[in-house]
Parts: C-alpha cells; structure tokens; sequence
C-alpha cells in the first residue's frame, strides 16, 4: 500500500476518500479482530473462570502458560495429549487431503473426460454441506454394525472384525506393535516410565487412535473439494503451449505432469498446505459433535481443549492461554513450511 | 502472507468466540412459548379494561418481568412446566414470568451470567454449583425457602457447599437396575431383587450372556457417574468428608474398580457403542443386554421408543459396604446481584413448595424432592418404587470447584480399562492423582 503524502490537493482529496471507503471495514476490523484479539492475550495472563463479569478477573502473569507447559499436572498432560492427538491428526490429513484433492483435480481437467461438470459438483458436495450433519451421517457410518463395517467385512470376505470406531482408544501404531508382542505390559520400562511433558513416551507414540482416524478419514472426505477447486483453478492458469512445447520434444504425460505440472503448481500448493494445517491444528466441530474428545481423551484437540476448559471446567483464562499457544503453533508451523516449499512460492 | 495468515486465524477464532458471545440475543424456543406471549399480553389488558393501548404494548411499568431459562426436555415437561408458569403469572399480578428455554445451555448461561445480565431463575445441575458458588454467581437462597427440612436431605446436600444451602431442588431420579425379563424367564433365572449382591449380579450378567449372538448380561458404560455407585457401595468414597484429600487409593475403591471393570473385561457386559448404541438405555431396549443401572429417565423412554420391552426395575445391588445408589438433580437459582430478587423468590418458591412440586411431579417422569409427597407420587406410580427408595441410600452428585478434571480422568480411564489399556490399579492413582491437584488448587 501507497501511503498518500502527496501535498498536492487532489492527492489529498483521493487519501480522503480512500481511508472513507475503507473505514467500514476498519471498524468491523478493529471490533471484531483487534479488540478480541487483545482481550485474549489479557485473558490468557488471568484467571478469569468465565462466569463471573471479566472485571473481577485477577492478572496473574504468565501462570496459566507455565500450568501448561511447564508444571506437571492435569493441565500439562491435557495440553499435551492434546497437541499430540492434535499433530497426528495434521499429520495423517494434510498429506492425504493434498495429495488426494490434486489427484481429483488432475482428473477432472483432463479434457477428453465426459461429464466434468457433473464430476466437478459431486467432489465439491462435501465442502458445502453442513460439517454437522456430515458427522452425524458418519456416525451411524462407524458403528459396529454400520456401513464401514460391513463394506470392509465385504472386502475381506468376512475376515474382518467389525469395531465400534468412535468408541476405540487403541492407537494405530500401538496396535501394531502389539502384532510383534510389543503392549503396555510387555514394553520396555523407558517408553511406560519416561514422562515427557506429562505423557509418557509410549503414549506419544501411539499414533492416532481408531476413533481419531475416523474423524481424520471423515475430514478429509469433507475438504478435498475445496482443495480441487483451488488446485483445478491453478491448473487452468498453466498456459496450453508449455505442454504443447514439451509433447514436441517428446516428454511423456508422467514426465510432463513431475516436470510441468508440479512445479508449476507449488504455489497453489503451498496455500493448500498452510490453509490444512491451519485447518488441521484447530479442527473443533466434528469432535464436538462426533466425539467431546473421548474415547479416554484420543480425539481431544487442541481447540477442543479450549472450548473444555473455557465452558465446562470453568478456566476461561487458561482457554485462553491455549489459543494463544496453539496460534503460535500454527504460526511456526507455516513460517517453517515456507521455508521448506520455497520462499519463491510465496507471491 | 503473513498478514494473510495471521487474519484467516484471527477470523476463526473469533468466529468462535462470536458463537459463544451471541447467544445472548432471544432464540426461538419450543412450542409453548408463543401461547405464553398470548397469555402475558392479555393478563395486563384484562386488568386494566379502560386503557385505550393496543394490546401489543409492553405491560405497566410496576409489572416485574421475570426469566426462567432452562434446557428443553420432553414435550410433556416442557407443556407441564409452561402451564405452572401460567398458572404463577395468572396468581401474581404484579409479576410476570416467561420462560425460555435453550440449546446448548451450559455455554448460553455462562456468557449471560458473565455478560453481567444473567437470567432471574435458571437450571443448575449439581456437579455444576460448586463451580458457581466459586465464582460468587448465585445467591444463597436457603432460609427465603418453604419448608427446608421436607426435601430429601442428600439432595439438600447435593446444593449445599461449607454449610450454605443454595437452591432448591426441581426434582430428581437416581439410579436402579432395570432387568429384560423375557431374557429372565428364557435363561431360567430369578429376576433381581433389592436384596441381590454384587456376586448375585455377575452370577446373572454371566447366565445371561450369548457373546455369539452379540448379547450381554449387562451394558455398563465408561463413566463415572455409574462407577462411582459401587464405589459407595464397596463403602468407598471419592473424597474424605471435609473435601482436604482424595481416598480413590482405597481398598474400597480397587475392589469397586476390579468390580466394575471385570465385567467388562470378562465379556459379561458390554459398552453401548458396543452394541450400537448411543447410551445404555438404547442399548437395553435392543434386547442387547439383559440389564442397565440407569436413572428413572430411561422409563418414559423405554415405553417410547421400545414399547415391547417387557422390563421391571428393582434397586441396585448392595456392595460389601451396603446400599448405594446416586442422585441426580438440578435445582432453581437465582443470581447473586439478581434485579427482582423477591419476585424470583417467589417463582423459586411457587415451583417447588409443596403444591407446585406436587403439580410438576405429578407427570411421572422426574420424582419429587419433597419426602411429604412420597405416598401419593407412589399411589400413581408403584412402579417407579424402586428409584424413590434410592432417595433414602443415595449420595449426592456434587464435589469441589474443579472437579470437571476428575471426572474426565476417571472416565477417560475406565474407557483405557474397558480396553485393556490400563490397569485399574493406574486408572485409580491417576484420578488419585489429579483429584489431589484439583483439591489444592
């Protein structure tokens, strides 16, 4: 943005009449964005309970961030059991939702298919139906007698054991150790005994658990719309004469989409991964309408935790000081991303 | 991108917090609400017959304007307590109440009371007060009250905290068994009685169950509020007497653990999410599993939704430790810096004295708190025996500010036991544990 210094009256006229045209949006910015972002860096610093008026709140400094990050206790470990169920759920979404939706939109670009339209509409359906009624849908999806079950039995000719997946706490990879004879009981003392924050290093390495991936499988389902579009509109921008130029020296359509394609996508690429991070990190309505964070605390999510302690445990300050933590996590998270996709990307 | 980023995020949150925040504003409630504006529009204009005002005008000025949020229940409820409003607006010129009643209530009732302009009279569930009377939310109403000593005294408890009395009780249920008799009669068993055992129950829920056929003796879920019913049972307790310190490493409490949890693990209960179901009641009136200890709640629903189920109900199984059931129950506050503190009193009062207990009880879906009305609640409804019983033996289901944390740790472990990912030895030192932080806090 110019600023307008210009002495000249008709300088000053336009500088006049930009900052009346964007003064709506500033005040609607300032009092919904600035203002609530300030009063929850202060309510982070009290310990406000969120019932009674904000004004009997006591500043009590940084206590509420060192009760979660660095004093042992039921905040810590929730935190924590948080931020780990929190980043393998990133973990597990991110990378399918990409990678599926540029499949998607690969597809649905190339001309010689019939019906693109209607397949355009079909993936993006589930981007812009109601996340709730969604999760309500797979809820019935998941149960033990309920379609995922029965397909996979299917699937498996009858070898499969149908699970109640939203009531299933056992992590993914704990479930496969537990192939090779590796549980809680017979784990060596250094994963069960050592506490790292709280969690112990067998619980960090349980990977998500059957109910979380559920939701992960669930939200993936429901985002990769939007990322087609967005991959299918960049797609449309790479001018028809570079492929036309490079068929010409004789590149196949693998080499062309690896050596054309890809790079000329990792822009669209990297706003696809900021925006699922950023997705992933405070995903909050399909735990809460799937889950409330059980079974035994596996699908507790960060934001989750902050709408727990916030409305049902009675520490709106320390909810708040979780935001903050989990606004700085996403933050870094991007700010690293950057580096690693490239920092041409970013234009 | 930055900026970008940073806005994106900054929208989200407070998206969030917009949610929360806005609920203040009038929702639509349930269906008796509009026939109530018809009535609080008429009353002022029949008194006042020579005003000329249309009758959309706001009623006189010395007219005190109540509101009594709750959460919606059963149409039934809902219409029942509609009608006592009704009937306290017709007997009370000079106050009238409305009542509204809200989804998702716990969020809406804490941003109004923090707002600073909290409802007259509102629903507080009794795990929740202690959390309240900390925040110095709500008055303390127990000598503006009719006839203290006639509720029950574990649900006097169940809204007392440091010897204050706060709010009365609406009504209540506690927990009993509920027992499939065909299943009964088609394993050749005795049905349940008041004098069954613990070794009695397992006995049953272990004749009862057809694992092949996905039935189960018993449906017992990960949660503590039904728990913590055998922890009383084994004469545990969850805290000593003054609240200074957690007693979950007691033997008491392993042998209810061990109990509760070998059930499950010995295959002769099961989940409800294992049985497809959302709760243990859905789960009963499938025929899933032959038993549940649920509150009294669960018969308006059986006779709902599972109208063939041919089921009786009987008390709970004594422990080591003798009778112990829960009680469950959500009283009338009032707010501390209330603007009508009288005329909300006197709604309080008019809905749980005697007479509106009696009016409000008489459907036959919650209890009344009122032990003078336990002969003629019981003439209409012998059947539900067993839940008033529990009224003499049950314990109140309330703590100390915090103890949300608790609850979530021991139900959070059970469901690891259930599983087999944690002993029941861990899931108790852990709740131990955090209790002893939550108490220090």
């Amino acid at each position: 943005m110019t600023v307008a210094t210009g002495v000249r009256g008709e300088d000053r006229q336009n500088a006049i009449a930009g900052w009346l045209f964007m003064t709506p949006t500033l005040l609607i910015f300032s009092v919904f964005i600035i203002i609530p972002i300030i009063a929850a860096v202060y309510f982070s610093m009290t310990n406000w309970n969120g019932i009674s008026p904000p004004a009997e709140a006591n500043f009590i400094g940084l206590d509420n961030y060192k009760a979660i990050l660095t004093e042992p206790g039921i905040r810590q470990t929730d935190f924590f059991t948080a931020l780990k169920n929190t980043t393998y759920f990133a973990l597990g979404v991110v990378p399918m939702q990409t990678i599926l939706s540029l499949l998607l939109a690969v597809v649905v670009n190339q001309s010689l298919l019939r019906f693109k339209s209607f397949f355009r509409t079909t993936y993006y359906f589930p981007s812009i139906t109601s996340s709730v009624a969604i999760s309500l849908m797979f809820l019935f999806f998941y149960q033990k007698s309920g379609l995922v079950n029965q397909v996979l039995g299917t699937l498996t000719f009858g070898a499969w054991e149908p699970i109640a997946w939203m009531a299933d706490p056992r992590g993914l990879i704990h479930i496969v150790l537990s192939w090779f004879g590796l549980t809680i009981q017979t784990a060596p003392d250094f994963l069960t005994q050592t506490d790292l924050f709280g969690v112990t290093l067998w619980s960090w390495i349980s990977g998500p658990s059957v109910a979380l991936t559920g939701i992960m499988i669930m939200n993936t389902w429901t985002t990769i719309g939007t990322m087609m579009i967005i991959f299918l509109a960049a797609l449309q921008d790479i001018p028809n004469f570079v492929y036309e130029a490079s068929q010409i020296d004789g590149a196949s359509p693998w080499t062309q989409f690896r050596r054309i394609t890809l790079p000329m996508l990792r822009p669209t690429m990297f706003f696809v991964v900021t925006l699922g991070l950023i997705g992933t990190y405070q995903v909050f309505d399909q735990i809460y309408v799937m889950s409330s964070g059980g079974p035994a605390k596996t699908t507790l999510t960060i934001a989750y935790l902050v709408y727990r302690n916030g409305f049902n445990n009675s520490q709106m300050g320390l909810g708040a000081a979780i935001a903050i933590v989990l606004f700085i996590i996403i933050f870094a998270l991007t700010m690293i991303q950057r580096r690693i996709t490239g920092s041409e990307a970013d234009n | 991108m930055n900026k970008r980023l940073l806005t994106l995020w900054v929208l989200l949150l407070v998206g969030v917090l917009l949610a929360a925040c806005g609920g203040t504003a009038a929702e639509p409630t349930a269906a008796p609400e509009t026939t109530e504006v018809d009535t609080a529009v008429q009353e002022p204009a029949a008194t006042e017959p020579a005003a000329e005002a249309p009758v959309a005008e706001a009623p006189a000025a010395d007219v005190v304007q109540l509101q009594l949020m709750g959460w919606a229940s059963s149409d039934a409820e809902n219409i029942r307590l509609q009608e006592m409003i009704d009937n306290f607006n017709a007997a009370n010129s000079d106050v009238q109440a409305n009542l509204l009643l809200v989804p998702d209530y716990d969020t809406k009732l804490q941003t109004s009371l923090a707002g600073g302009a909290p409802p007259d009279v509102f629903y507080i569930d009794s795990f929740k007060l202690p959390d309240f009377v900390a925040a110095n939310a709500i008055a303390p109403l127990g000598d503006k009250l009719e006839n203290v000593d006639d509720f029950y005294p574990n649900l006097r408890e169940a809204f007392t905290l440091d010897g204050t009395f706060y709010c009365p009780p609406k009504d209540f249920s506690t927990l009993a068994l509920e027992y499939n008799k065909d299943m009964f009669d088609a394993a050749g068993l005795e049905y349940p009685t008041a004098d069954w055992t613990w070794d009695d129950l397992r006995a049953a829920a272990e004749a009862l169950t057809d694992s092949d056929n996905g039935v189960y003796g018993m449906v017992l879920s990960a949660d503590m509020a039904r728990w913590i019913a055998f922890l009383y049972q084994a004469d545990g307790a969850v805290t000593n007497a003054d609240f200074t310190a957690m007693t979950l490493d007691s033997p008491a409490a392993q042998e209810a653990m061990d109990f509760y949890v070998g059930l499950v693990q010995d295959g002769y209960a099961a989940q409800p999410a294992d049985l497809d179901s959302g709760w243990p009641g859905e789960a009963f009136g499938k025929q899933q599993a032959a038993m549940s200890m649920e509150g009294n709640w669960i018969i308006s629903y059986l006779n709902d939704q599972f109208p063939d189920v041919n089921f009786g109900v009987t008390e709970l199984p004594a422990g080591p430790g003798g009778d112990a059931t829960m009680s469950f129950t959500v009283c009338y506050g009032v707010p501390a810096n209330a603007a009508h503190m009288d005329a909300s009193v006197r709604l309080v009062n008019f809905l749980t004295g005697p007479d509106g207990m009696k009016a409000w009880t008489d459907l036959g879906l919650a209890m009344p708190t009122r032990a003078s009305l336990r002969d003629g609640w019981l003439e209409k409804y012998p059947d539900l025996e067993p839940f008033l019983n529990g009224a003499d033996y049950a314990y109140p289901w309330q703590f100390r500010p915090g103890f949300q944390d608790v609850l979530d740790t021991v139900n959070s472990g059970l469901q690891e036991a259930f599983t087999g990912l944690a002993t029941t030895e861990q899931v108790l030192q852990n709740a131990q544990e955090v209790g002893t932080e939550v108490l220090n806090r």
